[in-house]
């Protein structure tokens, strides 16, 4: 599948040659790719191909990350990724990516801070959509289930050109994608676990050369009933969680991917999810019994079609509704959004070397929310993008991208970028390596504008809400290398070092400046964020053992540099919850039908208050997996996988006052037919 | 070199002890006369502490509780603090008890537990206390109660039912008042029989009563929490056993809090508008310039030398400061940083 693109001079790293012979470089390599299928290993932007179908032509998406040249993205690679098949995108994202995840608890809110932005600046699409809740602005990454993606990667720093609002820190990009190998494929998995963890999970696949289909759906329930320390005056005194069980949380995600003709593919994905989850309140906090309904309902259709001269274009359209059922003691808060989404855009190629995407977008809130009032809240917003890139030589990659939306308030800031790739030297490798393994020095750096609109509670919540208040707006800068050595046959050693800077501008602070002293977002501070981030990854096989491993490291340092009066909020100190140093450590093998992973992520102290004053002690933790696949007759196999978190059994809080769970444990038993 | 080896060894031995939060013995509360400083700390996060602040040694010990109590935890929200004799009895609103602790040196006595969204504590003797407590969830409120605690135990011995969400209650004579903050009504409570022998209907949302020289009490009336919409605020006056008001002086515009009396019983203090006022109970009519500029979201007067304390709280993710003033105001004495919500000070 995947075979032909319009435009693989400009996007194949390999592209050393005349037009053809790239193009035949590039679907080798990746062949060659395919067959290692090492852990961890980047998706090459290149082309792709499996042995499969090589004689059917068919059009692949161009990926809006191709246009992102010279950013730092991080991917979870799908052998990862199917380890946490029962957990959400907090569980991967904190393990794996060693990303900074402020969490409330287990199965509780957990929202991302990249680059030492807020919840608020992390863009999340999924399948090219922005599903953040217009309301909050922000995503719950406990809410969002791995079993309804087939991709997950995150591009970190200011990004709003190619994803829209929000995009300041960075993005979380997730996508279901048709597998196209014909026949029928599918997994029932059932998951047992400490402190009364329970799930299962299906997913089935079939495809016909024309039709692709996929449905999978996940179940998870825990009691969260973990005990816990509290220091009183008589001394250390156990208690077990009250009120913080996950009633439960289904994902169900049904996708269909239609080829019409040779040059046109229909897709429609559904994603269907419903949590109901008792809210555990600060330990200290006495006499709660809350508890929120989350249920969201995604539905996206697409069309992509391929012109005769080798662009493409594509629209999509998108319905939302996201509900959130809060309510404790009696007291009722909820809210409903439905939210219409559109999108057509037409990538072209410029030459041999080029490729020009222009493209629209549309987005229709209708709120019911009990905080703004009895009426339905309607708010429109529009977008127009265009993304070039360019490739004037083989080792010189650049992009340039630029977005301007239109808010109800007025114009957004406009949000270029640019981005570049050298690479400074390749030194002759072997054919057979795959794109993204071949060696060489590459110079990277970027530079954006961005921005995040006002949330709907931002502009409408009763009392304070100020519909007046303007896009938050932010530029950035990075720069780093890549380097790439290929030491043994088999073996590729990859390094990144990249230091960024970026300021976010307008920033929307909450302060008792409404009517009558009533608390107001205004939009009055200036945080900066700079630092380092470095990582070195290993990936090899010998035989049939296969290996990974990555260490990261990043150094983030946030501070609020400008403000008013009325903000009290001290400058030049570290923000809350924006740890100084943060440390992971990956680890994957597999040997014939078994498997070992591990990861440790290092937090330094979190700040919990504005002044620096208190906070919650570094912490490391390390969670691990063991799994035995036996294949068995019929084309079938059986998975067992045991898995553990917090295994040193460190004691510490995820948040003030939310006792992490201990050492946990869980098995799953997968049944699979390939 | 040996000896200052083992003098150095001594002494990083003992800085270790000091730091460490197990230790038993850890900074103490400074020495009388002293001022307890009570921090909310932030809703949910257990950060509720109390400070204690030496007035002549002018050293604080942040957390008094945790310091001299293991580490513990006081709570979440320290909304009040009330000392008698030689016992506090502070009020920890989202934790549902009332903590114990022996005064000056804050060791802890007991927890009374149980008692739903305590508020203000108040006594009629050294042996019985009272305590309002709110019900039910916010703007959902039910009516009240009144706790009564026997505090040679420290146990609850009766609950007397008031109106919604009953605030800063105050005692004359074995009479108890008591404000209900999201009605328009004061309760009377007969301390010999713990029973409501009246209901005083005042203004919507009343907040503090504080009885003065002669008996008269004052009743400061402003927003009930919560809501939107503001009935006009007023400092209504009653005469002794009265209930039906003298006196009552409107405000221009909604938020006044804080109603204080002076030792001596002669000056009313409130904030309003960002700024204290003071106003003497033989006047007639709300003063119209503050007695200081400042936006207090806690007030005291030192019934020993009549200095004034100023708590200000700068949002809820951020350490508050107090200030200390002469009795007649103006310079501050001192300046001294405290945690999150600082809202309110008693002294030993």
């Amino acid at each position: 599948m995947l075979v032909f693109t319009p435009f693989s001079p400009a996007f194949s790293r390999a592209s050393r040659g005349p037009t053809g012979c790239a193009l035949a470089l590039g679907l080798l390599a990746s062949l060659q790719g395919y067959g290692q299928a090492p852990v961890a290993r980047p998706r090459p932007d290149t082309l792709v191909g499996r042995r499969h179908r090589l004689p059917e032509a068919q059009v692949r998406a161009v990926r809006p990350e191709r246009f992102a040249v010279g950013s730092q993205r991080l991917e979870v690679d799908s052998a990862a990724l199917a380890q946490y098949r029962n957990g959400t995108a907090a569980d991967v994202l904190g393990a794996r990516l060693g990303l900074y995840i402020k969490n409330y608890g287990p199965g509780q809110l957990a929202t991302l801070s990249l680059r030492g932005t807020s919840a608020q600046h992390t863009a999340v699409l999924w399948n090219g959509l922005n599903i953040a809740l217009p309301t909050l602005g922000q995503n719950d990454l406990a809410l969002l289930p791995i079993s309804g993606n087939t991709q997950l990667s995150v591009q970190l720093g200011p990004a709003a050109a190619l994803y829209g609002s929000g995009a300041v820190g960075g993005a979380l990009v997730l996508r279901t994608e048709p597998d196209w190998r014909p026949g029928l494929r599918g997994s029932v998995q059932g998951d047992l676990g400490s402190f009364g963890l329970r799930g299962g999970s299906l997913e089935a696949r079939t495809a016909t050369p024309t039709v692709a289909v996929r449905v999978a759906a996940s179940y998870r329930q825990a009691q969260n009933d973990y005990p816990y320390l509290v220091r009183e005056p008589a001394g250390l005194v156990r208690y077990t969680m009250q009120n913080a069980a996950l009633r439960h949380q289904w994902s169900i995600s049904p996708d269909v991917a239609w080829r019409v003709g040779t040059a046109g593919e229909l897709t429609a994905s559904v994603w269907l999810t419903d949590a109901d989850r008792e809210i555990q309140q600060g330990v200290s906090v006495a006499g709660s019994n809350a508890r929120e309904i989350d249920q969201s309902r995604r539905l996206v259709l697409g069309y992509r079609q391929v012109t005769p001269h080798g662009g493409q274009w594509q629209v999509r359209g998108a319905w939302f509704e996201d509900i959130i059922n809060y309510s404790d003691q009696g007291a009722i808060s909820n809210s409903r959004v439905r939210t219409t989404q559109s999108q057509a855009e037409y990538t072209a190629p410029l030459g041999p070397r080029a490729s020009l995407r222009l493209g629209v977008e549309a987005q229709h809130f209708a709120a019911v929310v009990d905080g703004y009032g009895p009426d339905a809240i309607t708010e429109n917003r529009a977008a127009a993008f265009g993304l070039l890139r360019y490739d004037p030589r083989p080792g010189l990659r650049l992009s340039a991208n630029v977005r301007q939306a239109a808010l109800p308030a007025g114009l957004a800031p406009l949000t270029p970028t640019l981005g570049a790739e050298w690479d400074l030297y390749r030194p002759a490798a072997p054919d057979s390596l795959a794109a993204a393994d071949q060696p060489g020095l590459t110079l990277k750096t970027s530079i954006a504008r961005t921005y995040r609109a006002p949330t709907l509670n931002e502009r409408y919540w009763r009392p304070g809400g100020n519909p007046d208040l303007l896009a938050e707006s932010g530029h950035g800068y990075e720069a780093g290398l890549r380097h790439r050595i290929a030491p043994a046959a088999h073996l590729v050693l990859e390094t990144e070092l990249t230091a960024f800077y970026q300021l976010v501008d307008n920033w929307v602070q909450w302060l008792p400046l409404g009517a009558g002293g009533t608390y107001s977002p205004r939009n009055l501070r200036q945080v900066r964020s700079q630092g380092l981030e470095a990582s070195t990854a290993l990936r090899g096989h010998l035989g049939r053992y296969r290996a990974a491993a990555r260490v990261a490291y990043s150094y983030t340092q946030t501070q609020k540099t400008q403000g008013v009066a009325a903000d009290s909020d001290p400058t030049g100190l570290q923000l809350a919850f924006v740890p100084l140093h943060r440390a992971n450590v990956t680890t994957d093998h597999a040997w014939r039908g078994w498997l070992g992973s591990a990861t440790y992520t290092f937090m330094s102290y979190v700040y919990t208050d504005a002044s620096a004053s208190g906070f919650l002690p570094a912490v490391g933790l390390l969670s691990a997996t063991l799994g035995r696949t036996v294949p068995l007759p019929g084309r079938t196999s059986l998975t067992l996988l045991l898995q553990s978190t917090n295994l040193l059994n460190r004691i510490y809080d995820s948040y003030p006052a939310r006792p992490a769970p201990p050492r946990a444990y869980s098995v799953s038993l997968r049944f699979a037919y390939n | 070199m040996k000896k200052s080896l083992f003098t150095l060894l001594a002494g990083a031995a003992a800085l270790a002890s000091c730091s460490n939060p197990e230790d038993e013995f850890g900074p103490l509360v400074p020495r009388a006369p002293g001022v307890y400083v009570l921090s909310e700390g932030q809703f949910g996060q257990g950060g509720g502490i109390v400070s204690a602040y030496g007035i002549s040694s002018k050293t604080l010990l942040t957390d008094a509780f945790g310091s001299v109590n293991k580490s513990a935890a006081l709570g979440d929200v320290v909304q009040d603090m009330g000392v008698v004799s030689n016992r506090g009895y502070i009020c920890v609103n989202a934790s549902n008890k009332v903590e114990v602790v022996s005064v000056p040196d804050f060791k802890s006595v007991a927890t009374i537990r149980n008692i739903r969204q305590p508020r203000y504590f108040a006594s009629t003797s050294a042996t019985r206390g009272y305590v309002t407590s709110w019900r039910g969830p916010y703007t959902n409120y039910a009516p009240g109660k009144v706790m009564v605690l026997d505090l040679t135990n420290n146990t609850v011995i009766d609950s007397i039912t008031v109106g919604r969400c009953p605030e800063q209650l105050t005692v004359v004579n074995n009479t108890i008042y008591v404000p209900n903050s999201y009605d328009n009504t004061v309760s009377v409570i007969d301390a010999s029989t713990n029973k409501v022998t009246s209901t005083v209907t005042v203004a919507a949302g009343p907040q503090n009563v504080v009885a003065d020289q002669a008996n008269n009490l004052w009743v400061l009336c402003s927003q009930p929490y919560g809501t939107t919409s503001t009935p006009p605020a007023a400092l209504a006056r009653f005469a002794p056993g009265s209930t039906a008001a003298q006196l009552t002086l409107p405000f221009a515009s909604s938020g006044p809090k804080q109603l204080r009396i002076s030792p001596d019983k002669t000056q009313l203090y409130y904030s309003y508008g960002g700024a204290e006022y003071r106003m003497a109970t033989t006047a007639t009519a709300l003063p119209t310039t503050p007695f200081m500029r400042r936006n207090f979201n806690g007030f005291a007067i030192d019934p020993r030398d009549n200095s004034i304390y100023g708590a200000v709280s700068t949002g809820f993710t951020t350490n508050g400061y107090f200030l200390h003033y002469p009795a007649a105001g103006g310079k501050a004495i001192d300046s001294v940083t405290v945690k999150v919500g600082p809202n309110g000070f008693a002294f030993y």
